[in-house]
């Protein structure tokens, strides 16, 4: 049985016409199921659990990437299948895990090609996408083994499932491609130099492949994972191995 | 012939396509880890893939591939490498299974294992050069230093 779990803006006009297309696709190929409307204070988990004792044994998330996030950092634990049905402008998650935005994602759920992808663990929670901590003095720890540092701020941002994109200058877009199921999560590390008298300049990112790091703050600092802000002094990062089973599209990047 | 098993170097005619189609084929174990200008990196630096040094490394490096550091870029460790290209300064042992390419704005200072040396005219090294190949060649003392040489070209000088 299949559950799909929409997002709130999905209700939106401009997105009427898509849904109805996508839905009419999953009826078509008979694997229409519940649809439950999800709000941004609503915990994913509990709601799945329910389904799984329902009988449920494929969740579908519908909406963009902060969906995806949302209801995965939670429910990344839950015992059954994930499907994703892309909708909307924020869509990067998808391109990783092959779906085509729009109506032909359904397309790719019915062929069930199904993987085991790694997701983040951070302080007792998973994070799927990417978790960012903003400019501010830190140390970094990696694998217990060594550790970065710069004279400065730095920024760091763990991806997983969520390309890390950044600009050397205004002109410039360079673009990295993240692995999931590479067997590490990559952090890309950004020094910041002070620039004259005022303001900061961005160096070069490092980037580094890890299994366990450790962040250290000398001051509190912000840290961002899966859209959820916080502020830290010290944080664990690891690597959970194949905890999320999912529909995958044939185009996927890994 | 005629029963071949299809591959893509049957469908591919020149030597060119099939080389574009090595380029082009991901290779999931091409892990890079980067060391970016302006970070200091402490400790035990290990990678199991290619790593390229822009800024400082203290303690020590390991990889089994590629190593690569750039002009500026400054490591104060032993080395222990697949190849490596070095362009900035390295203080430290260095041992590097397969070849070693040292450019005109590379420092050393510190002993050197290698297979195949290549040495650019500027370069400038300060160690004991080892290459496996040389049966009894071991000559106590044999202390060499390169410094660059009238015109570009460097010079061997045992102490």
């Amino acid at each position: 049985m299949y559950v799909y779990l929409y997002d709130n803006f999905v209700k939106n006009k401009k997105f009427a016409s898509v849904v109805r297309a996508i839905e009419v696709r999953l009826t078509d190929y008979g694997i229409a199921g519940k649809i439950l409307h999800l709000n941004n204070y609503l915990d994913a988990k509990p709601i799945i659990d329910d389904e799984i004792k329902r009988g449920a044994k494929t969740v579908v998330i519908v909406g963009d990437d902060k969906t995806f996030g949302h209801v995965l950092s939670r429910a990344a634990t839950c015992e059954c299948v994930f499907g994703f049905l892309p909708i909307g402008f924020d869509n990067t998650i998808s391109e990783v895990l092959g779906i085509p935005v729009g109506e032909e994602s359904a397309d790719a759920l019915a062929r069930r090609r199904k993987e085991f992808l790694d997701v983040g663990w951070v302080n007792n929670r998973y994070f799927v996408s990417q978790l960012h901590v903003h400019p501010s003095k830190i140390e970094v720890i990696y694998d217990e083994r060594f550790k970065a540092s710069a004279n400065d701020r730095m920024e760091v941002v763990v991806c997983n499932f969520k390309p890390f994109y950044w600009k050397k200058d205004r002109k410039d877009k360079e673009h990295q491609v993240v692995h999931p199921q590479d067997g590490k999560l990559e952090a890309f590390l950004r020094p910041l130099t002070k620039k004259r008298w005022w303001g900061y300049k961005y160096e070069d990112p490092s980037i580094f492949p890890f299994e366990e790091m450790e962040i250290i703050g000398e001051k509190p600092f912000t840290m961002e994972a899966d859209g959820k802000m916080s502020k830290e002094v010290r944080v664990k990062i690891k690597l959970a191995r194949q905890k999320v089973e999912m529909i995958v599209g044939r185009d996927r990047k890994f | 012939m005629l029963f071949q098993k299809p591959s893509p170097k049957i469908a591919l005619e020149t030597e060119e396509q099939i080389e574009y189609l090595a380029e082009i084929t991901p290779q999931p174990d091409e892990v890079e880890t980067i060391v970016g200008p302006s970070v200091n990196v402490e400790g035990d630096f290990a990678s199991e893939g290619n790593i390229v040094v822009k800024g400082t490394v203290t303690g020590s490096v390991r990889t089994s591939r590629f190593l690569l550091v750039e002009p500026g870029a400054k490591i104060v460790a032993n080395v222990r490498a697949g190849s490596a290209k070095i362009s900035g300064d390295v203080k430290g042992n260095m041992k590097i299974r397969e070849s070693l390419e040292l450019t005109s704005t590379a420092k050393i200072l510190g002993d050197v294992e290698v297979k195949v040396l290549s040495i650019e005219p500027g370069a400038l090294v300060m160690g004991k050069i080892a290459m496996p190949g040389i049966e009894g060649g071991e000559v106590k003392g044999s202390r060499r230093t390169y410094k660059r040489g009238e015109g570009g070209e460097e010079s061997a000088r045992a102490e």
